[in-house]
């Protein structure tokens, strides 16, 4: 592993994501093709539906610091992640997010199933940002921490499912990142591959990454963030310290 | 003043992403004709037996005029960039449908998807090209200085092909009745574009449609330069040129605009 490449990481007032007052509206459409969306138009029925994923939204996370957001199921937990990546814009407000972002979202979102797992780690590893001077660096130790040495020049449609996902995370984490958003649980591979999976991001930690962690589980919340995001139907509830947000959801889940 | 800084950032963005371009460009070649038994070799056998058989209908059955150069040759030189083209256009309008699944999950700039599927095209048309050469040097045809028009015409046809791309790309996503519709749109542009006939045979007072047709004027300029040992006609090329540039330009600052909604609609 090289050593975190910013040398400001240490500086604890730098902000690592700033949300002001960022909403999300998804207008819907109703018809799918121009041959139902037409008539509605000139019919002048409904053709749009308006939903707020997400409203009001105000946070900032300094470098370091690492946020869970706990939320029942619907309240906009994954939508919020997809905005910090960058992948969605919000609707209205602004984010600032600075730095590179691994997002351990959905892996292996780029892998083919034709292509071998060496041709799938470099062409992962360029959608993630990596150059490919670093991946070569990299590439070892990513094929140590997957322990999938002798299926490197495997189409990785041979794959289980399981091996599947170590090489996923393995690339997803060979650098240490700015920026890590985790959905959910990691259920990658056996309980022994599991923990190599939390201990890398615990090194992450120390490392001065900033983490964004999205779970229905305030144990897990409680052991791997210091601030804590709730949300329900959309708005924030509370934003601040982990133990009181994670009071606070369990008492909402009870309730 | 905005609007010029958020260039500098789009570009500097587009910079940083330039590998990503290249490894999706080959990941799209390389992955195509794996399990297939001649791979590569479709690349060149499709137009070789597409030549051969349109020149067998136009040449020996409608008697088409070719410009004193055997028919063949003649059909070649348009129909390879014409495949080029609308083989672009058709795997661009599945380029952001295709990938959904990186477009909500992980952010780098899109039209890195559109671009790097008309690379990959681009490689195909490259060696598809080969055929032409070897035409070339069965029929002795003398290469001469025109050719080094040939990379000019090239530049025009790739903005006008990313330009319509990139239109295609998007909306497509929002409508996925752009696929058929470019179906049948290239089907009757292929007409309309003098591939399998001269543009000399077509009755002057219709001339002035080829000469909105920036494919037609393209092609032609191939064929000038290629066969006919002349300069392109420099007055319908320079149209064609802005025209291209100018839909290149709209395709993309449209394409930019969706861009933030890709993800909420894929």
């Amino acid at each position: 592993m090289t050593p975190n490449q910013l040398p400001t990481t240490n500086d604890h007032r730098l902000v690592a994501i700033r949300a002001e007052n960022i909403s999300k509206r998804y207008s819907l459409q109703k018809q799918k093709t121009f041959k139902e969306f037409l008539p509605a138009l000139i019919g002048r029925k409904e053709t749009r539906v308006q939903f707020d994923a997400l409203s009001h939204l105000d946070f900032e996370l300094e470098k370091g610091e690492s946020l869970g957001i706990l939320g029942k199921n619907g309240s906009g937990k994954s939508t919020l992640l997809k905005v910090i990546a960058g992948v969605t814009k919000p609707s209205d407000g602004r984010i600032t997010v600075e730095g590179r972002i691994a997002p351990l979202i959905e892996l292996g979102a780029g892998f083919h199933p034709e292509l071998t797992g060496r041709e799938n780690v470099y062409l992962n590893g360029s959608i993630l940002g990596i150059k490919r001077k670093e991946m070569e660096k990299l590439y070892p130790s990513i094929v140590t921490f997957s322990e999938l040495e002798e299926f490197m020049d495997q189409p990785i449609k041979f794959y289980s499912s399981g091996m599947y996902m170590r090489l996923a995370f393995a690339v997803a984490v060979a650098e240490t990142p700015d920026i890590l958003l985790v959905d959910e649980i990691l259920a990658v591979g056996d309980q022994k591959f599991q923990k190599k999976c939390l201990n890398r991001m615990a090194e992450f930690k120390t490392r001065g990454s900033t983490m964004v962690m999205v779970s229905h589980s305030p144990d897990m919340v409680r052991k791997y963030c210091t601030k804590g995001l709730v949300l329900q139907n959309g708005k924030q509830l509370y934003f601040g310290d982990i133990k009181e947000a994670a009071d606070m959801y369990e008492k909402m889940m009870e309730g | 003043m905005s609007k010029i800084k958020k260039l500098v950032t789009n570009s500097r963005l587009f910079w940083d992403y330039r590998e990503l371009l290249w490894n999706l460009a080959n990941r799209e070649i390389t992955q195509r004709y794996k399990q297939s038994a001649l791979g590569y070799a479709w690349v060149i056998l499709n137009p070789l037996f597409q030549l051969i058989v349109m020149s067998f209908v136009f040449d020996k059955i409608l008697h088409v005029a070719s410009l004193g150069v055997p028919f063949i040759i003649f059909l070649s030189v348009a129909l390879l960039p014409w495949n080029f083209f609308t083989q672009s256009l058709g795997s661009s309008s599945m380029s952001l449908v295709g990938n959904s699944n990186l477009i909500t999950k992980i952010y780098f700039p899109r039209e890195i998807l559109v671009f790097s599927t008309i690379i990959a095209k681009m490689v195909d048309f490259g060696y598809s090209c080969l055929v032409l050469i070897a035409f070339l040097i069965i029929f002795r045809i003398p290469l001469t200085i025109y050719y080094l028009w040939i990379p000019v015409i090239l530049v025009i046809q790739l903005l006008l092909t990313g330009g319509i791309a990139l239109f295609v790309a998007a909306f497509n996503l929002f409508y996925r009745d752009i696929q058929y519709l470019l179906n049948l749109i290239i089907l009757l542009w292929m007409y309309m574009t003098p591939i399998m006939y001269p543009i000399e045979i077509i009755p002057p007072q219709y001339r002035f449609v080829m000469s909105l047709n920036p494919m037609a004027v393209i092609v032609n300029a191939y064929r000038q330069v290629i066969l006919s040992n002349n300069n392109p006609n420099f007055y319908s090329l320079t149209i064609a040129a802005l025209v291209s540039t100018l839909i290149f330009i709209l395709g993309f600052i449209t394409f930019k605009k969706l861009e933030g909604q890709f993800a909420d609609y894929v």
